[in-house]
């Protein structure tokens, strides 16, 4: 009974967090060994239980493992602390503790020269980990919460993890910790929503236990659909900050400032995973509500399409991969927003199969994210520079980097056979599908699937583009004085990574559609998959994809084609508004400045002359009262006596008064 | 008999000459006596109540009292013999000690 021991798996990064924390900085690699051990022994406790899981009859039955002990009571309500293992959490915990696995070692070799710091470094790593694994084995929303709120003080400290002290000047510190703290107040914004949502399912509910909650979800929106439909949106506000989705996306780019294992972190095994998981898990209660869906489904999409546009025109390295990561969780979003409309239709077979898609592709994302971002990673570690205008030629210099890192391209892009395909196409199908069986919102899922399918092409190029840049053609500045290849730590994640980016699509035909079956309805992944291929809108994505690959090898290789030309050579509104970031960053301040600055005013205003008016006043007046009752010492004992005296005498009449009033001797 | 309002009268008499000397004389030896006066008025009372109620304990209290305050002269006399030698003055109002005020 291995899944007995489920709380092991956060417990034991926790556990190494301390073991770094404390005694690190003696251990080799200050605590990097530690930590590695900590996440591999997390990785094969979560294999065990997942195996037990799978093979045993609670799975047979589609019902969750779970198990809980009473923490604490606040009036009628019950909180409790437990695990919940079911199909979802099994497939999540693999993946984030394996990927986690492989940063790590990685990050031996990335981290080497960054000296005593590592010890901090990888004491903060371990506690992201325990963040994200002890979010995927809770048993109820608080809990899940503050592990959510663990993630987002780890991402905090190390997006600012050169905040000190940069390799590359004050400048790039300064803007390390304004990134730090961008994100951190970003993503605030949507935990304060997650945390009124979860006031509000607390009131409905009186629980917040996941078992509760999906068994009473339909009694409780028959009888209160509004403020059910307001909770969702709300915890679906958390959602839009934690995963980076339109309108909160921003802080995402600007959180490459921290090292690149911590952005491969983010992006792959946590962070912004945490918020689909979120829709995932709380999939039985978002399917209550037809348009909550369709919400969702819209802010998905645009997200999936604003984030590519601004991936075309990007020069850093790190900030196209930050680009795409946000299309790819947009993504997501859309097909969990898509496939709960059609079951919130009635359509359940499609509502899991759109559950299936966002999950299966969250999965897949996570291999080739990872795999990119390592990737990147390499080339920076070999050539001293995100700016791919420097970079160029590296093929031939790093020939392993280049090799895994054209397999996460094909993976993303979404070439046949590699993962992306499979998912990509799951997605921008079941945005088809919602489009065909819905009712009136479903014109909404006509203009998603056809920003999905752009979004595709975009993907294809700017990917392209990137690699292009980076591995082909002249070398330039940078790539000249290139040391070549990176040591094997770095490489043999690499290579690990591209296995799975070129196989963990097949998973589908091989037992993850069973495994990611939501509310006890199953899709068959064969046939789903299969069926991909007698589809013709795969055909035409698939066309789109080649030929923004084709595009970008003519405007990056062959050069026949001149990028200048399309943007007047950086002149065009378009290409401005991009390198703008669609004006996000301006539109940022001008609220942190208008409203958030305004607001501040105004408490701090109410603060000084109010708050503090009313304790200054009231210790001016006891000061004042003080400072003219102390007259009376005049240093004369004579007046001393004669206050004693008419004291005294006031006393003696008061006593005789009194004495006459109460009958007299 | 003399009846027992004659000798409080003289008690209370005694006390206010005390009471008046102390608040207003301005040598300090002059306010040691007045205070003398204003404890033998108390001790007029203590023994006028003995006598009258045939109880022993108020002349007991008497001569007690009248130890303590031998002994309260004693020493507030000393201490007007060291502010002398320091200050060559008995006054009250003399400003040096007057100082100890807000």
């Amino acid at each position: 009974m291995i899944a007995e021991y489920t709380w092991l798996v956060p417990f034991i990064p926790m556990m190494c967090f301390l073991i770094i924390g404390i005694i690190g900085k003696k251990t080799p690699e200050k605590g990097g060994y530690i930590a590695i051990a900590g996440a591999l022994c997390s990785f094969i406790i979560a294999v065990a239980i997942s195996v037990e899981y799978l093979t045993g009859d609670a799975f047979a039955n589609g019902d969750p493992i779970t198990s809980q002990i009473e923490w604490f009571h606040i009036g009628d309500y019950t909180i409790h602390l437990g695990y919940y293992v079911d199909g979802l959490t099994c497939a999540m915990m693999l993946f984030s503790s394996f990927i986690s696995t492989l940063i790590f070692i990685y990050s031996i070799g990335y981290m080497h020269d960054q000296g005593e710091r590592k010890n901090r470094y990888y004491a903060e790593v371990s506690l992201f980990l325990t963040g994200m694994l002890g979010l995927i084995v809770s048993s109820n929303f608080l809990e899940l919460f503050i592990f959510w709120e663990v993630m987002g003080l780890c991402s905090y400290l190390l997006i600012g993890f050169w905040s000190f002290r940069h390799d590359n000047g004050d400048e790039a510190s300064a803007n390390a910790a304004s990134a730090a703290k961008k994100a951190f107040l970003v993503t605030r914004m949507g935990d304060v929503c997650l945390m009124g949502g979860l006031f509000i399912f607390l009131n409905l509910f009186m629980s917040l236990d996941y078992t509760t909650l999906f068994e009473h979800a339909e009694a409780v929106y028959a009888q209160d659909p509004e403020l059910m439909t307001l909770g969702l949106l709300l915890i679906f506000g958390g959602v839009i900050g934690k995963s980076a989705q339109f309108p909160l996306h921003d802080w995402l780019p600007d959180a490459m400032a921290g090292p690149t294992t911590v952005s491969s972190l983010i992006h792959a095994a946590t962070m912004v995973k945490a918020g689909v998981y979120l829709v995932a898990r709380a999939f039985p209660l978002y399917v209550m509500d037809a348009n909550v869906m369709v919400f969702v489904g819209i802010i998905g999409g645009v997200t999936a399409f604003i984030a590519a546009t601004m991936a075309l025109n990007n020069m850093n390295i790190k900030k196209v991969l930050a680009y795409s990561t946000i299309s790819q969780l947009g993504y997501m979003i859309l097909a969990l927003g898509a496939g709960g409309y059609l079951w919130a239709l009635g359509y359940e077979e499609l509502g899991a199969l759109g559950f299936f898609a966002g999950c299966f592709h969250m999965i897949n994302h996570a291999f080739f994210k990872a795999l990119l971002f390592m990737g990147s990673g390499s080339v920076i570690h070999g050539t001293g520079t995100e700016d791919m205008r420097l970079m160029g030629g590296l093929f031939k210099k790093m020939k392993i980097t280049a090799t895994t890192m054209l397999f996460g391209c094909l993976a993303i892009a979404g070439i046949p056979i590699f993962s992306g395909f499979w998912s990509k196409d799951l997605v921008i199908d079941i945005a088809m599908h919602a489009f065909e069986h819905g009712t009136d919102a479903s014109v909404w899922f006509i203009v998603l699937w056809v920003l999905a399918v752009i979004t595709a092409f975009m993907t294809a190029f700017y990917m392209f583009r990137m690699w292009f840049m980076t591995f082909m053609g002249e070398p330039r500045e940078n790539a000249q004085h290139c040391h070549g290849e990176s040591p094997k730590t770095m490489t043999m994640p690499l290579v690990i990574l591209a296995i799975f980016a070129l196989i963990s699509g097949l998973f589908m035909f091989f037992g993850l559609d069973k495994m990611l079956a939501v509310m006890g309805v199953q899709i068959d992944g064969a046939e789903e998959g299969l069926a991909l291929f007698s589809n013709m809108f795969t055909y035409l994505t698939l066309v789109l994809a080649v030929v923004g690959i084709a595009i970008a090898y003519l405007m990056y290789v062959k050069k026949t084609v001149d990028p200048g030309k399309f943007n007047k050579h950086g002149d065009s509104w378009l290409y401005k508004a991009l390198t703008q970031r669609w004006w996000f960053p301006d539109l940022y301040n001008q609220i942190s400045w208008k409203l958030g600055y305004g607001v501040a005013k105004g408490v701090n205003y109410i603060d000084r002359q109010i708050v503090d008016g009313t304790v200054n006043g009231l210790s001016g007046a006891v000061v004042g009262g003080g400072d003219s009752l102390s007259k009376v010492q005049t240093g004369h004992v004579q007046d001393y006596s004669s206050i004693v005296l008419i004291g005294i005498s006031a006393l003696a009449v008061i006593f005789l008064i009194i004495v006459a009033q109460l009958g007299g001797f | 008999m003399i009846p027992m309002e004659f000798f409080l009268i003289l008690a209370a008499i005694l006390f206010c000459i005390g009471a008046y000397g102390v608040l207003t004389k301005s040598n300090a030896i002059v306010v040691l006596m007045c205070i003398e006066l204003m404890l033998n008025a108390a001790n007029i009372n203590f023994v006028t109540f003995a006598a009258y109620n045939y109880d022993i304990t108020g002349q007991a209290f008497v001569i007690m009292s009248i130890s303590v305050a031998a002994a309260e002269v004693a020493v507030g006399i000393a201490i007007l013999l060291n502010a002398y030698k320091i200050r060559k003055t008995t006054e009250l109002n003399d400003a040096e000690l007057t100082t100890m005020r807000w």
